[in-house]
């Protein structure tokens, strides 16, 4: 059977786009001043449509490598490249934003003064491609999809954080995106509402294949929803370790109960622990 | 219980708050009175979840069962709290609750499906209801949002249920409901009593020669004015027109002029370093410091009034609006960015409407400072308003009308930054449906 999988997986894979490349990439806060290296010579290749974990200590410039390949801020040296096309380099060193990658923020950004319809129709409204009533229509249908239907005119502010991040996703996907770009999005939720959160983040992955740069704290998050999960040192950030999560695809909430999810939990939970001593002895140093 | 008590229970339990009498009517009918003893339990987690309750007196200890969170698993509910609201959940009929009555308890129930049919009957009102118990599950207990995905909805058409105007009665409808009323007639009651007894019972030393209480209401009440002001008299209400007039000039210009300037000043950091400066040199320049300029500057006897109103309103709207653009969330432009939203579509769709909770704020303190330099301008150069009437009296020694001018000048200008307020409400829906919903 997984043979079979791999192969129409592989089969997908030459149509699917949203390969992120990233090579030797440095990126030196202030420096003229504190000169803070946040990312040092990190490397990534990240294949189009792979749902890649990023995990490591806190404060190791993890938002800063999103922050680089989103455009939000320039990078040092280095090269990002998105399907073979430069995205920024030696002589732009800083990304132009657009609707390929889209960023769902750590403590959501839906503009609480639209609805969440409004919303959900922002982005193909903002770039003009399409009539208004057909972004409208694509907007509720996708928010139908979802099970978002019936909180169209609800403002953000009225739907829990669950629902809220349900809708941003949406908003997201409205602009058919190569990349999504996730900076801790659960953080702030409880465990339950997390649990179905992930679920629904799979179901809407499997209808549409893109790729997803995705930084999480929780190992249980990352091993339950990675195809890999790459594992950062201690600032300045650059990947210590790739690890594989060998579990097919589609999964559900019983991959937490196998054998092989808990072995690569221990697996897991040993490195990340190593990084984050070092982080906080580190940490003590400079305090 | 009656009829009529079962309607003002439900009017002052969270959902029911806004529904219409009639509808409300409907709804009492539904309701079974039952009382229950210290201990009792209404139902346990797990039982069929039938009916909903309202809390009539006494109170009711709620406990979460376990797999449940919530930020209060335990939860002491009172006279107006309504729970058991899993009976009206689509697909969610067994309780996730125990409740124990913890004294005597009186409350009604209604039965989730019937009261579901009623508000078929009429969706709008349904809507609304279902909306506010929807706030109401989310911000008390961290359930799966499945929960509140399981509210019912009624209506398919856009949901205009909360325009600036039902809001604002609805807000005052609360407000009479509160203690807050009584507690401002007191104090009122306080201030008048001890104007009342200084000037004129007890004649304090320094208070004699002030205009009393009576003398003044005599007179602003009196067909025939003694010192020729009163509110039968057509010059009363020239010298507030003329005020007013002033006021909605300088007011708009300061408006119009000071939310693109502190919008800009937020917005564009090079603007910024251009004009901030020569702004905050200005700013502290107290108004009454500007009167001799605006005079010379100005012809005639109104425009350096004007002049003056409108400087102090014009900074406060600009800096505050200003504050606004710098506080919005950097993640909102970057989101707009990311959907492809030029820089100016980014300017229109995130940095205005952001920025408008700090601008109205701005333009709160801008109609009150406006009515504060009106007052000086007028009092040092123009003919008619309040000000005026304030100035010219005392060199005329017309002191019950000084207190007429300065009363009247309190409830114009109390009216005028409602109106400012009411009309941020109706631009900030989301706002005020936020703060509103959730029964704040
Ligand atoms: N604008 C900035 N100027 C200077 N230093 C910065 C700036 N932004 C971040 N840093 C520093 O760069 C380092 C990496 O920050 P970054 O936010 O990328 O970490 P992170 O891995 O996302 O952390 P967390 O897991 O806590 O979100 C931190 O030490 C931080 O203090
Ligand atoms: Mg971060």
């Amino acid at each position: 059977m997984s043979a079979v999988l791999q192969k129409s997986a592989k089969a997908e894979k030459g149509a699917l786009k949203g390969a992120i490349r990233i090579e030797d990439v440095v990126k030196i806060y202030d420096p003229e001043g504190a000169a803070v290296m946040a990312v040092d010579h990190c490397s990534l290749d990240i294949p189009a449509g792979e749902i890649c974990m990023i995990v490591g200590p806190s404060g190791c410039g993890k938002t800063t490598l999103l922050n680089a390949i989103a455009g939000f801020h320039s990078i040092s040296s280095g090269k990002i490249f998105l399907d073979d096309e430069l995205l920024c380099g030696p002589e732009k060193p800083m990304a132009q934003p657009g609707s390929d990658r889209i960023v769902v923020f750590q403590n959501g950004a839906l503009f609480p003064w639209k609805s969440n319809l409004d919303n959900v129709a922002f982005g193909p409204l903002m770039q003009g491609k399409l009539g208004k009533k057909e972004i409208y229509d694509k907007a509720r249908s996708m928010m139908a999809d979802a099970g978002l239907s019936g909180t169209e005119h609800n403002f953000p502010g009225e739907v829990s954080s669950g629902l809220r991040r349900r809708v941003e996703i949406v908003r997201a996907l409205m602009n058919e995106p190569k990349v999504l770009l996730f900076d801790e999005p659960y953080r702030a939720l409880d465990s339950l509402t997390k649990s179905v959160m992930h679920e629904a983040l799979l179901e809407i992955y499997y209808k549409n294949k893109v790729t997803i740069f995705f930084i999480t704290h929780d190992l249980e998050e990352a091993i339950f929803l990675g195809h890999r999960l790459v594992i950062m040192s201690s600032r300045p950030c650059k990947p210590k370790k790739i690890i594989d999560v060998d579990i097919p695809h589609p999964r559900d909430y019983s991959v937490l109960t196998s054998t092989r999810y808990r072995q690569l939990m221990d697996e897991t939970i040993e490195l990340v622990h190593e990084e984050a001593k070092k982080a906080f002895s580190a940490g003590e140093k400079e305090g | 219980m009656d009829q009529n008590q079962t309607v003002a229970l439900l009017k002052r339990s969270m959902p029911f708050q806004t529904v219409p009498s009639d509808m409300l009517d409907a709804i009492a009918k539904l309701a079974r009175y039952e009382s229950y003893a210290r201990g009792d339990v209404i139902y346990h987690q797990g039982d069929f979840a039938d009916d909903v309750y309202i809390v009539s007196s006494g109170t009711v200890q709620h406990t979460l069962g376990i797999g449940f969170q919530a930020t209060h698993p335990e939860k002491i509910l009172h006279s107006g709290d309504v729970f058991g609201w899993a009976a009206v959940l689509d697909n969610q009929r067994s309780r996730l609750a125990k409740t124990v009555c913890m004294e005597r308890t009186e409350l009604i129930r209604i039965n989730g499906e019937e009261l579901i049919n009623l508000f078929r009957a009429s969706p709008e009102t349904g809507d609304i209801v279902m909306s506010r118990f929807a706030t109401m599950i989310n911000k008390e207990y961290t359930m799966p949002e499945e929960v509140a995905g399981h509210v019912p909805h009624f209506t398919q058409v856009p949901v205009t249920m909360a325009t600036g105007l039902t809001l604002t009665m609805f807000r005052l409808s609360q407000w009479l409901k509160s203690p807050k009323p009584y507690l401002m007639f007191t104090g009122f009651g306080i201030l008048l009593a001890t104007w009342y007894f200084t000037v004129e019972v007890w004649k304090l030393p320094r208070f004699v020669d002030m205009p009393g209480l009576t003398v003044v209401m005599k007179e602003w009440f009196s067909k025939d004015p003694v010192y020729g002001l009163s509110i039968y008299t057509p010059e009363y209400y020239q010298h507030i027109w003329v005020s007013v007039r002033r006021i909605l000039i300088a007011f708009f210009l300061a408006t119009v002029l000071g939310v693109p300037l502190g919008l800009f000043l937020g917005w564009s950091k090079t603007f910024r370093e251009y004009v901030f400066p020569v702004f905050e040199t200005l700013r502290p320049i107290p108004i009454l410091a500007w009167v001799p300029l605006a005079i010379l500057m100005f012809q005639g006897s109104e425009t350096p009034v004007i002049y003056l109103t409108f400087l102090a309103s014009f900074y406060a709207t600009a800096l505050n609006t200003m504050l606004g653009v710098e506080t919005i969330d950097e993640s909102y432009s970057r989101a707009a960015a990311c959907l492809g939203a030029s820089k100016w579509q980014t300017f229109k769709e995130v940095i205005v409407p952001g920025a408008m909770p700090f601008m109205f704020t701005g333009l709160q303190i801008s109609i009150g400072v406006a009515w504060f330099s009106l007052v000086a301008g007028e009092m040092v150069s123009g003919e008619f308003g309040l000000g005026y009437v304030i100035n010219t009296s005392y060199t005329m020694v017309r002191y019950p009308t000084i207190v007429i001018g300065m009363i009247t000048l309190g409830i114009v200008g109390y009216t005028s930054s409602a109106l400012v307020r009411m009309a941020g409400d109706y631009m900030m829906q989301w706002r005020v449906r936020e703060l509103a919903l959730g029964g704040r």
